[in-house]
């Protein structure tokens, strides 16, 4: 009986914790079989936990496998003629019972360690508001001169050199390196959901409900997600951006920001408003 | 009952099956039944496949190619889940195979209320009829159909879609929600009742077991749902505001709601899978089932905690941190009796005398793979890492995994190993070798590096994707292609069944198969167990 | 398909036949009429709402015909085959299992309601659902919401129901003991005071100073008591068909499933009703 080679299957699980095939910078890389390179203090944690349990399922998995294969090798009708008639065995099955219950004890444990430390927002050094709209974000800064602007996924005509297709946007979050930043995300019309893979965050943006998370971003340099809840048509297309940069050069930014777009947000682009008005008309 | 000569008190017994489409339509025989279910399942399978072959088209390279308005793709990624549960997966493991066998496996003549059955049938006739108008009917401004996703979310579906489709989509699952719920009433008078003489509780097959746990999660989750998309019915057409938070209503509400039922849901379509596979894994090692009372409580024990770890699904929704840590604990504790359960498969094989004939060959990869993806499910019930995994592919692959290698592994095993019982004819083994080969390598091509795409952070529902995710989205659509392969395999394999016509005798199994079916002849006459058997 | 009534009549004089022990039911056509009248009423609904189609109402009262026509055969059916004594203890054990699952699934139903209504008055301040918690002031009930006395029509309400109730576990009682006068006036009263819970619950209704549309409170409010009402409604019907039964000279002391249903249902009713009563009337008022 042929068999896929069990090696490929341990070196891709393995690959996925150890992000074989150069996992992406900020966005995904071709191939990669991993999560995405971490870029922030919950992230690490995050990876760290991943490798562990992925190292577990592909034990358990290569367990049930072995296991198999054993049992098709030896014990099949040419090997042995004549079955046994033996239905239990109460060690084992206590055995069975308590082990997997003890390992998922000490899986728990660990589990909430990262689920606290992702939950428990510490004291915030910028706050921003995130809403999402029917196909684009809303960026807010409520404590830094509550300017507000639209945040719109570059179509190809305006996408320049290296900016990757569906993830660059025309107006990005700009944020400073190492300072914690308190993400407040709410919906706009529908729910979206606000996700940034390399940060480790991902937070449903609800109409009607503030919801909140964190980030402390641990390198400069611009990282990408997607919408990560149905939302219609253009859900693939309302990608979220973050650019991290020192903290000069984020002041330089606020100032600019400040000035540029005012207290409520810019209206999105105009061929934007006019796909808009085709969809709401009812035209195709 | 007209006839005069009749004698005052005594009731003759039923001559026969009536002629022509009457039988079916006025069916009140368990066996007409199930093969209806069983050939509705087998039609609406076709569509669901075709659905998801012309998605796997669409992301077979970047871009948009044929879903040039992608909220089509949308409708298309709805109507997939939608007709795979409810007309493929539920009508095939529990209408089909459980209207079929439960009662033959008890020994009775019948299920307990054999006209409410076939209204369950028909019942689903009509949801699929609405289901399918559906999609002609505005949804979304600007095109038809509903393209919310299986789940139906608010306010998507409610001011995101103004048009009919959704509640077309609505009245098609509360037509299919009573289907079940009679259904499974029907199962679980059965079962309790009508058992022959000597064939205690713990005396039942696995899988009629795994029947009557199912009938119980089905009484209890389905009317959940009704309500929820009732609700959702209202808020559309009624102006409530059960979802809207200008009117002081709650999205959340609805994902709670959905989810009680919807977890269940996952249980309904996986323990009929589970009674399957312990009846051919005891049948082909020729020993009988390793640990039977353990396998017993280890269903029991999966259907009352799935009632409990729902909100695993909304880990991303802004739950209270201890809420989430709660459903962390509980949804990893599932992981226990499962692994009873696989073990308990691994260790009827141990000393065995195993059979590799076609039945087998889907048990043993439904063994493998649905453990597979049990442990990727392992991986999402931890709240912490389901925060990047959350609504990307590697839920998709998670829950392929148990559903299309799981489940239609389990289905593809009873279909070979009850085949020659309900038609009278023997499947060709060689096509059965070669339908399992083509489609086990297809769909692990087809689901594993979808694990990949969503840990590299592809989310779900997408009809484009970033130019990174294309090798592995490639890789999967192949894979696809395959998939496709085997079911046209599978239907030679039944056409050159019926052309052949190769008589089935009452057991081709051999000794291993020890349920009462393969007592009776193949197929069954009309009536079987007018006069029950004893059981020892 | 239908039974001869005359041969019915002299079938039920006779004794219980020889044979085995389950009923095999007939080939019956009312399954396949009631899921096509289903289909008309679910259709038709979504037609007369969008008005798609002249009469707007036209294929929704063909369902509803439809479905009453298929529920009064069908149970009419299930009747005659009880009278004629096709009912063996077994098939009798099967029912009551039936009747016992639907009433939990119906209770399940429920539980979808109360949760929507809990889900809001659990939790009025909810603070991050800053939206809601403005709209609603984050207290339950609703700020601007005048709720209903609880001891006034409520509790008028609670008292109908729970007397209607002891008036047809009476009946049953009385039929048990062969006394069919008892039978039928503790079935009159029980009916009638169900009609007139209706009419007081339509009366509060339409007096409520509330909307059913645009808030929260209206919207959980009339949906479950709303169905409530509506359940009522159905078990009154129930209890009508075993009064009309009983005028009929159907029932024995000691086989009278339709009754034994019907009470259960009637229960059920009530204690949907004090639930409703203790949380959503008095307990948040």
């Amino acid at each position: 009986m042929r068999i896929r080679s069990p090696l490929i299957v341990i070196a891709s699980c393995l690959g996925m914790s150890c992000g074989v095939a150069h996992a992406g910078f900020g966005q995904p890389s071709p191939w990669q079989t991993g999560l995405q390179e971490s870029d922030t203090t919950v992230m690490n944690a995050l990876v760290a936990f991943n490798d562990h349990i992925m190292l577990l399922i592909t034990l358990i998995a290569g367990l049930v496998f072995a296991l198999l294969v054993g049992v098709m090798v030896r014990f099949n009708k040419r090997a042995n003629p004549t079955p046994s008639k033996r239905a239990g065995n109460l060690p084992i099955e206590v055995t069975w019972t308590v082990v997997p219950f003890i390992i998922v004890l000490v899986m728990t444990i660990f589990s909430y360690r990262l689920l606290y430390f992702e939950e428990d927002v510490p004291t915030a050094d910028l706050t921003v508001k995130a809403t999402g709209h029917q196909w684009y974000w809303d960026y807010t800064y409520p404590d830094n001169g509550n300017f507000e602007f639209s945040s719109e996924m570059l179509d190809d005509q305006s996408r320049k050199p290296g900016q990757p297709r569906l993830l660059a946007v025309d107006n990005e979050l700009v944020v400073p390196v190492n300072k914690v930043v308190r993400v407040r995300v709410i919906g706009g019309d529908v729910i979206h959901s606000f996700a940034v893979p390399s940060f480790g965050i991902k937070v449903d943006a609800v109409p009607g409900r503030l919801n909140e998370t964190w980030f402390k971003a641990t390198h400069e340099g611009t990282y990408y997600g997607q919408c990560s809840e149905l939302c219609g048509m253009n859900h693939s297309f309302m990608p979220i951006a973050i650019r991290v940069v020192s903290e000069e050069k984020f002041n330089e930014w606020l100032a600019y920001a400040k000035n540029e777009f005012g207290q409520s947000a810019r209206a999105p682009s105009p061929n934007k408003t006019a796909a808009i008005d085709k969809y709401n008309r009812g035209a195709d | 009952m007209a006839d005069a000569t009749i004698t005052p008190g005594a009731k003759p017994l039923e001559p026969g099956p009536l002629v022509g489409w009457r039988r079916y339509v006025y069916a009140t025989n368990h066996k007409d039944i199930g093969t209806l279910y069983l050939s509705f399942a087998l039609i609406a399978s076709l569509v669901g496949t075709f659905l998801s072959i012309a998605m796997r088209l669409e992301l077979h390279e970047p871009g948009l190619q044929y879903f040039t308005n992608p909220q089509i793709y949308n409708v298309f990624v709805t109507a997939h889940g939608l007709i795979m549960i409810f007309f493929v997966l539920m009508p095939a493991l529990i209408g089909g195979f459980g209207n079929w066998m439960v009662p033959i496996m008890i020994g009775a003549p019948d299920m307990a209320f054999p006209r409410l059955n076939n209204l369950s049938f028909w019942f689903l006739v009509s949801s699929f009829t609405l289901f399918c108008s559906s999609l002609f009917f505005p949804g979304a401004p600007g095109s038809d159909g509903a393209g919310t996703g299986w789940t139906l979310y608010p306010l998507l579906s409610t001011k995101g879609h103004p048009g009919p489709s959704v509640d077309f989509v609505i009245l098609s699952l509360h037509l299919a929600g009573a289907s079940s719920i009679l259904g499974a009433i029907n199962f679980i008078a059965t079962i309790l009742n009508m058992r022959a003489p000597g064939m205690t509780m713990h005396k039942m097959p696995l899988y009629v077991w795994s029947i009557l746990i199912t009938a119980f999660l089905l009484v209890l989750a389905l009317p959940v749902l009704a309500g929820a998309i009732t609700m959702l019915l209202v808020d559309r057409n009624f102006g409530a505001t059960f979802f809207n938070p200008e009117g002081g209503g709650d999205p959340i509400l609805f994902q709670h709601l959905f989810w009680f039922f919807g977890h269940p849901e996952v249980y309904i379509m996986a323990l009929p899978a589970f009674g399957i596979i312990s009846t051919v894994i005891a049948t082909f090692a020729g020993k009988s089932i390793f640990g039977y009372l353990g396998m017993v409580y280890a269903m029991v024990s999966i259907g009352f905690i799935g009632f409990i770890v729902w909100a695993h699904h909304m880990f991303t929704v802004g739950l209270n941190a201890n809420t989430q840590a709660y459903f962390v604990a509980a949804s990893l504790l599932i992981a226990v009796p499962t692994g009873i359960k696989i073990f308990s498969w691994v260790a009827t094989m141990w000393g065995g005398s195993i059979e590799f004939r076609t039945p087998m060959l889907w048990a043993i990869g439904f063994v493998f793979l649905f453990t597979v993806g049990g442990v990727t499910g392992v991986v999402l019930a931890n709240a912490g890492l389901d925060r990047v995994l959350h609504d990307t592919y590697f839920v998709v692959a998670h829950f392929h995994y148990v559903l299309s290698l799981g489940a239609l592994f389990a289905i593809f095993s009873g279909w070979y190993y009850w085949f020659p019982k309900m038609t009278g004819y023997l499947l060709s083994e060689t096509i059965g070798h070669i339908h399992f080969w083509v489609t086990f390598i297809s769909v692990n091509v087809l689901f594993f590096p979808q694990h990949f795409l969503g840990a590299a952070g592809m989310p779900r529902r997408i009809a484009d994707y970033p130019d990174a995710f294309a090798g592995w989205n490639f890789v999967s659509s192949l894979g696809a292609y395959g998939a496709a392969c085997g079911a046209v395999i599978f239907f030679i394999g039944m056409a050159e069944a019926f052309y052949r016509k190769r008589p089935a005798p009452a057991n081709p199994w051999g000794p291993g198969a020890t349920t009462l079916e393969w007592t009776l002849s193949s197929p069954p006459p009309y009536h079987q167990f007018e006069v029950q058997p004893r059981i020892s | 398909m239908a039974i001869d009534p005359r041969l019915e009549a002299e079938m039920a004089r006779a004794s219980p036949p020889p044979g085995p022990a389950y009923q095999l039911v007939e080939p019956s056509p009312w399954p396949i009429r009631g899921a096509f009248s289903a289909l008309l009423l679910a259709s038709g609904l979504i037609l007369w709402v969008y008005n798609l189609i002249w009469p707007p109402w036209i294929v929704f009262s063909l369902g509803a015909v439809g479905v009453a026509a298929t529920m009064i055969g069908w149970w009419r059916d299930v009747v005659r085959e009880g009278e004629a004594h096709e009912h063996t203890p077994l098939t009798q054990l099967s029912l009551h299992y039936g009747m016992l699952l639907f009433i939990g699934s119906e209770v399940m139903f429920f539980v979808a309601w109360f949760w929507a209504f809990f889900n809001s008055a659990l939790f009025p301040g909810d603070s991050i659902q800053v939206v809601r918690d403005k709209v609603i002031g984050g207290v339950w009930p609703p700020q601007g919401i005048e709720t209903d006395d609880p001891w006034g029509l409520p509790l008028l309400m609670t008292a109908i129901l729970l007397t209607s109730a002891a008036a047809v576990t009476w009946a049953h009682g009385r039929l048990e003991k062969g006394d069919r006068r008892g039978l039928k006036l503790g079935l009159i009263v029980g009916i009638a005071l169900g009609v007139i819970f209706t009419c007081v619950q339509a009366y509060d209704f339409t007096h409520a100073s509330f909307d059913y549309s645009g808030n929260i409170y209206g919207a959980v409010f009339f949906m479950a008591t709303g169905f409530h009402g509506a359940h009522v409604i159905i078990g009154s019907i129930f209890l009508s068909v075993c009064l009309l039964r009983a005028f009929l000279g159907q029932f024995t002391p000691k086989e009278h499933l339709g009754l034994t249903f019907a009470a259960w249902y009637w229960h059920f009713v009530d204690v949907v009703w004090l639930f409703l009563f203790m949380f959503v009337y008095v307990w948040w008022a």
